[in-house]
């Protein structure tokens, strides 16, 4: 499905990374600012949308890391690491260790985010590529 | 093996060495009960925090039971790698009979309660998969399903019941409960308890009427109805109800119900028995006969009761898995297990016809058997307790059926009119033959040398009744009564045995029995389900949107005015907080206008594309409300969610049909129901802003945020921190949700495929 459109077919890839660093930095300020794993994803689905929409649902896949259903999963695999690092030192799960500004938090988080952008995305795609008009 | 052997032509894998895995287990158990007095405890953290831990207990029950699933086990285990030799599947079946005698041990070994139903719903599931592993026969599959159905719909009454108990009792251990004891008695939820727990060991151990799924297990391969299906499985309803025994046996709940369903369980299944042609399902018969005397033992009140659980379990799994074995040698060698078909066989299987009378006399009750030793200890206990007349006939009857099935599978079969049996006739292997003959000679050994079998026996009858001493149980031993009673019964066998055939003729032509049995019962009760799904669809999932849309706010209307009336609270109101001019007024004009000319021109666009625009204007609203009153982050996530949903709605409205433009609302009742809906919310709204706030939660996350979890963002820290479990479990539902409509976006494709390359 293309636009037809030559100036938004160009700018759509440029768009689309500008928008998905604007997510990662939504996802990184989250824990202090407005933000977080889950808006930050709804933003990396958002710069998804617009390039398979613009140009086509493959051309949106080839720039994502993991395709749909497996970001999804590895989202859910992150979230569910990082809680274990506590249980080595004899902590509850997923009590969140800090060493200077890194934290396991972050692993949680970036685990939500790709949990959102995987699964919608994955709901997206199909649905645009088998476009009935 | 010589050429002409049927199956000589595929040679699967020999798994004999997965027997070394029960056996060892079995001599550490003999190790560790010469080394250790019982019972032995163990006890590991589980979850601190919530008070949980997961306590073992092994006394003299558990060890009996562990005995019997481990001792039969490595038998067992020896018995399937000659039966399986030719089954290219068969690791598969050895790893789910190892992973059932794992579920097994824990069963018996648990004493906390949880534990103790997890476990117990474990060996339910491997017993699905194992008796459905022939899957590609419709009938191991319904088998299968059935037995799954029964034993965990009884899984869940237990739970239930479990939980019940352990709020009654206030532990969650079953040592505990049964020290508690008399003391639970005066609370009214006992009886609740008792019915759902009874629930659960009567599904889980074949009792009426909750019988058939046993005998339809059969259709599992004859290692997994010797080990499961005689041995072990059943008998763990029975195990739990004996656990439990020593707290309850004085209610009359209680007492009444193990006797009267046993005894009702015993009596069936022995007529019952009769109507069978197949071997297997006759011992199938018999061994529901068995569990029902166990039940009916497990429920007498007299000390002696518990040794007469402890002999019989014991002696009924020593001569009914060898017996079982039996039946698979004679099914592998001649290809039916139809008792019309096979007579005999003595001259060509001689060692499986020695077998086979060994345990029949046992099962039988003769003399020179474990099997009169139990017999003798059963007629003793029921003399001691006094029990009914009736009851005492019943059991004349059951153990006289016994006689006349062990006649069948010993003699019949074997000494039978030397008929030509179908096919070419050869003994089994060795791999076949040993495991069988060691188990009646143990239990041969057991009859001479009771002195091996007591301390065990005693150990296991004082956990049922712990008012049996050693002595007492010693005493218990006499010969005196039972032999007239068993001339009585072997006559009556007898009878039974010669009459066989013609009784067998006269029942099969009793055709209510199929008609409203229990079984039959089931059947309905299992295509009523699909029938009340078909017509609940029919009537509710109309696939119309806008009929959704009209139950569900019909239903919320109905449930919100029905508790209204039921809560009888008179809405309050809080006229001049709510009439108060807001603090930024101009952002609360903003809001109302957005909000406002959303839902406005969603009235009146006749577009699908305009109107969805138009809503996620309300929901663009919304987020500016928030943005102005302190919750920057909520806006942020409105914005996001309403762009994204707009986005993905818009991709899905070229499916619905009619894509162009919407239907003109026609009827009133639409529009009632929307203003009903309406007028309800802004109600409800009104009432929610009257309400005292409660601050507290709020408070101590304002508080801890930055000092605990090293954040200012409240919001945040609460979803990936305080409650990380919960978001855990969010994205992982958000992400199987995506796993579970796959299929349907694929179907979608295709029929795009379809409908452009036609």
């Amino acid at each position: 499905m293309k636009s037809g459109s030559v100036l938004l077919e160009r700018a759509a890839p440029l768009l689309y990374w500008a928008m998905l660093i604007i997510a990662l930095a939504i996802l990184l300020r989250g824990h202090n600012e407005p933000g977080g794993g889950f808006i930050g994803g709804l933003v990396a689905v958002a710069a998804s949308a617009l390039l398979a929409i613009i140009l086509d649902p493959a051309a949106a896949l080839r720039r994502q890391p993991l395709a749909p259903l497996r970001l999804a999963m590895a989202g859910v695999g992150l979230t569910l690491l990082s809680g274990l690092p506590a249980v080595f030192l004899g902590l509850p799960y997923l009590t969140h260790l800090w060493s200077g500004g890194w934290s396991t938090v972050l692993l949680f988080d970036l685990g939500v985010f790709c949990a959102v952008w995987g699964t919608l995305t994955g709901y997206l795609y199909p649905l645009l590529e088998a476009d009935p008009r | 093996m010589t050429a002409d052997h049927p199956h000589a032509h595929a040679e699967g894998p020999n798994y004999l060495w997965a027997a070394l895995l029960p056996l060892t287990a079995f001599l550490a158990l003999v190790w560790g009960i010469n080394q250790h007095a019982l019972p032995w405890h163990l006890t590991l953290d589980w979850a601190p925090s919530l008070g949980l831990a997961a306590t073992f207990r092994v006394d003299g029950l558990a060890a009996q039971m562990l005995a019997l699933i481990t001792g039969i086990g490595a038998l067992v285990f020896i018995y399937a790698s000659g039966y399986l030799a030719h089954e290219p599947r068969s690791g598969r079946l050895f790893g789910m009979l190892l992973l059932f005698m794992l579920a097994m041990i824990g069963a018996v070994t648990a004493d906390n309660l949880i534990l103790l139903f997890l476990f117990w719903e474990l060996t339910s599931l491997t017993s699905f998969l194992l008796v459905g592993w022939k899957h590609e026969d419709a009938q191991a599959r319904a088998a299968a399903r059935q037995a799954l159905l029964i034993t965990l719909g009884g899984g869940l009454a237990l739970l239930g019941g479990l939980i019940l108990l352990a709020q009654i009792a206030g532990v969650w251990t079953l040592s505990g409960i049964v020290a508690a004891g008399p003391s639970l008695h005066a609370d009214p939820r006992l009886s609740a308890a008792l019915v759902l727990i009874m629930l659960g060991a009567f599904t889980k151990s074949a009792q009426f009427p909750f019988h058939f799924w046993l005998p339809n297990a059969m259709s599992a391969p004859t290692p997994v109805s010797a080990y499961l299906h005689s041995a072990t499985l059943v008998k763990l309803g029975v195990y739990l109800l004996a656990r439990l025994d020593p707290a309850f046996n004085d209610l009359p709940l209680w007492e009444f119900s193990l006797v009267g369903i046993g005894t009702l369980t015993a009596v069936w299944a022995a007529v019952l028995a009769l109507r069978e042609r197949d071997l297997k399902r006759i011992l199938a018969f018999t061994t529901l006969s068995a569990l029902g005397t166990l039940v009916l033992l497990v429920g007498l009140p007299s000390p002696g009761a518990g040794l007469a659980v402890a002999a019989f379990m014991f002696a009924h799994a020593m001569y009914k898995a060898p017996l079982f074995m039996v039946a698979g040698n004679i099914d592998h060698a001649t290809g039916t297990r139809n008792i019309d078909r096979l007579m005999g066989l003595r001259r060509l299987m001689p060692w499986t016809a020695a077998v086979a009378v060994l345990a029949g006399l046992s099962m039988a009750g003769l003399p020179m058997s474990f099997g009169f030793v139990a017999k003798d200890v059963i007629a003793s206990a029921k003399a001691e307790s006094e029990v009914l007349a009736l009851i005492s006939y019943a059991t004349v009857l059951v153990n006289a059926t016994a006689v006349a099935v062990a006649g069948v599978a010993a003699v019949r079969v074997f000494w039978g009119p030397p008929e030509a049996p179908p096919g070419h006739v050869h003994e089994v292997p060795w791999s076949m033959r040993l495991p069988p003959l060691l188990l009646v000679l143990v239990a041969l050994e057991f009859e001479f040398l009771p002195n091996l079998a007591d301390p065990l026996l005693v150990a296991a009858a004082q956990s049922i009744s712990p008012g049996l001493g050693a002595m007492q149980a010693a005493t218990t031993y006499s010969f005196e009564g039972t032999l007239t009673a068993l001339e009585i019964t072997l006559g009556i066998g007898l009878l039974l045995f010669l009459a066989w055939d013609r009784l067998h003729a006269l029942l099969h032509r009793v055709h209510w029995l199929d008609r409203f049995g229990p079984a039959a019962g089931y059947e309905y009760l299992l295509h009523a389900i699909p029938r009340l799904a078909a017509w609940q669809t029919r009537h509710l999932q109309t696939g119309r949107l806008s009929h959704y849309l009209r139950q569900t706010l019909a239903a919320l209307l109905l449930m919100g005015a029905g508790l209204a009336v039921l809560s009888s609270a008179t809405p309050r109101f809080d006229w001049p907080a709510l009439l108060a001019w807001p603090p930024i007024a101009w952002a609360w004009a903003l809001a109302c206008l957005l909000i406002l000319t959303g839902a406005v021109s969603a009235l009146f666009l006749r577009q699908r594309i305009a109107v969805l625009m138009a809503s996620g204007l309300i929901g663009y609203g919304s987020a500016v409300l928030f943005l102005f009153t302190g919750a920057p982050d909520l806006a942020f996530t409105q914005f996001a969610v309403e762009t994204v949903l707009v986005v993905i709605a818009a991709s899905v409205l070229p499916y619905l049909p009619a894509a162009k433009a919407l239907p003109r609302p026609g009827k009133s009742l639409d529009y009632i129901l929307a203003v009903a809906a309406g007028v309800a919310t802004f109600m409800l709204l009104l009432h929610l802003a009257g309400m005292p706030e409660n601050t507290e939660l709020a408070a101590w996350f304002a508080a801890h945020s930055l000092p605990e979890a090293h954040g200012r963002n409240v919001v945040n820290v609460i979803i990936v921190d305080f409650r990380a479990f919960d978001t855990l479990g969010e994205i992982a539902v958000l992400a199987f949700s995506l796993l579970a409509a796959l299929p349907l976006l694929a179907g979608l494709r295709r029929q795009r495929a379809m409908s452009s390359g036609s």
